[in-house]
């Protein structure tokens, strides 16, 4: 029993620090629905392309809600410039949606898309 | 994301997995370590540290360059083990630098040591006469051992015909005023024995007592917490703080 505490605690220290270094990886993902980022900027960038603006807003607040619950998920196991980088993006895109301009908007959502494949890789 | 928490989360992930690697890696001392071991070792801590503090990169590939140099000198342990020819090679071997007396300078060149680093190591050893010195050995870690000449031998109980009694390793018997009762068993006494030889030594309990050892020749060493010493000598060459 002793020599099976000795050998399985250090095997199962390690495990759930793998666990914890590689949870970004799922834990980015929705886990109730309600912040499933791709979908999200899919939705930004189709009320963009009609010129929906105030809805691109709405939405764009809800992003940004999603992503400071998803950060708080990932944050430990992700490196801290993707997570900064994927803020300033929604930070820049709620600025182009203020002034109704369509091509940063667009420029803004495909950069924060980059940035949420590259999370937790 | 909550920085602080971040650099604690990693901390515990480092310092763990620092501390199984090193115990899986070996229980070499610091004083046995060759130049390669000890290189290993703060490389191993430098990525440990990294992997703690470094958020601009995630904490797998630090973790996994840990593992990779941890797995890499434990796998150089197994080879020098099982593979003296290999051995020889990766940690090197003994030199001989004093032989019969007599300096070997051609060793001494191939070891970039100078006379008087040797010099120094002997003197380390408590050797601060060359004539003294028969053989004098460098060791793969470094450090030095000699062998002294006959006549500069110490003297022994086995060289004046005399038989003595093996003191062997003492055993606990009382550690912070409690008695450590399977060791007691492990020497067949008993807590009434122990009480006993308390007695003898005007000790009435055995709170009273710091610590007490027994060794394998029946000898008993006791001290108490009140040692009746008001003084401590000072033995410090510098007025400091304290």
């Amino acid at each position: 029993m002793r020599k099976f505490l000795v050998i399985s605690i250090p095997i199962c220290t390690i495990v759930i620090f793998i666990l914890i270094m590689q949870s970004g990886i799922f834990l980015k993902y929705s886990s109730v629905g309600d912040d499933n980022i791709p979908k999200m900027i899919e939705k930004i960038m189709e009320n963009i392309s009609e010129e929906h603006w105030e809805e691109a807003n709405k939405n764009t607040a809800d992003l940004k809600e999603a992503w400071s619950k998803i950060v708080f998920r990932i944050q430990f196991s992700t490196e801290r410039n993707e997570i900064n980088d994927f803020s300033v993006s929604i930070a820049r895109l709620e600025g182009a949606i203020l002034a109704r301009d369509k091509s940063s908007a667009f420029m803004e959502l495909k950069e924060a898309l980059q940035h949420w494949m590259y999370l937790g890789k | 994301m909550n920085e602080g928490l971040v650099v604690v989360v990693r901390s515990v992930i480092g310092f763990f997995s620092l501390l199984i690697f090193t115990r899986i890696i070996g229980k070499e001392q610091i004083s046995q370590l060759t130049f390669f071991d000890y290189v290993l070792g703060i490389t191993i801590g430098s990525i440990a540290s990294e992997l703690t503090v470094d958020l601009s990169s995630r904490a797998w590939p630090h973790w996994i360059g840990l593992l990779s140099w941890a797995s890499l000198g434990y796998f150089m342990e197994v080879i020098t083990l099982k593979w003296r020819y290999a051995a020889k090679y990766l940690e090197g071997e003994p030199t001989i630098v004093i032989m019969k007396g007599k300096i070997m300078e051609k060793s001494l060149k191939k070891m970039k040591y100078r006379v008087s680093d040797i010099m120094a190591l002997l003197r380390n050893k408590g050797v601060f006469d060359l004539n003294q010195v028969d053989f004098a050995i460098i060791e793969p870690n470094g450090q030095i051992s000699v062998l002294k000449k006959p006549e500069h031998m110490p003297l022994t109980p086995k060289d004046m015909n005399m038989k003595v009694v093996p003191d062997g390793i003492s055993t606990e018997l009382i550690y912070d005023g409690i008695i450590i009762e399977e060791n007691l068993a492990q020497l067949n006494k008993d807590k009434a024995w122990l009480i006993r030889e308390l007695k003898k030594q005007g000790i009435n309990d055995a709170s009273e007592v710091f610590l007490a050892t027994l060794n394998p020749a029946g000898s008993l060493y006791v001290d108490k917490y009140d040692d009746h010493i008001k003084k401590i000598l000072d033995i410090g060459d510098y007025k400091g703080p304290y």
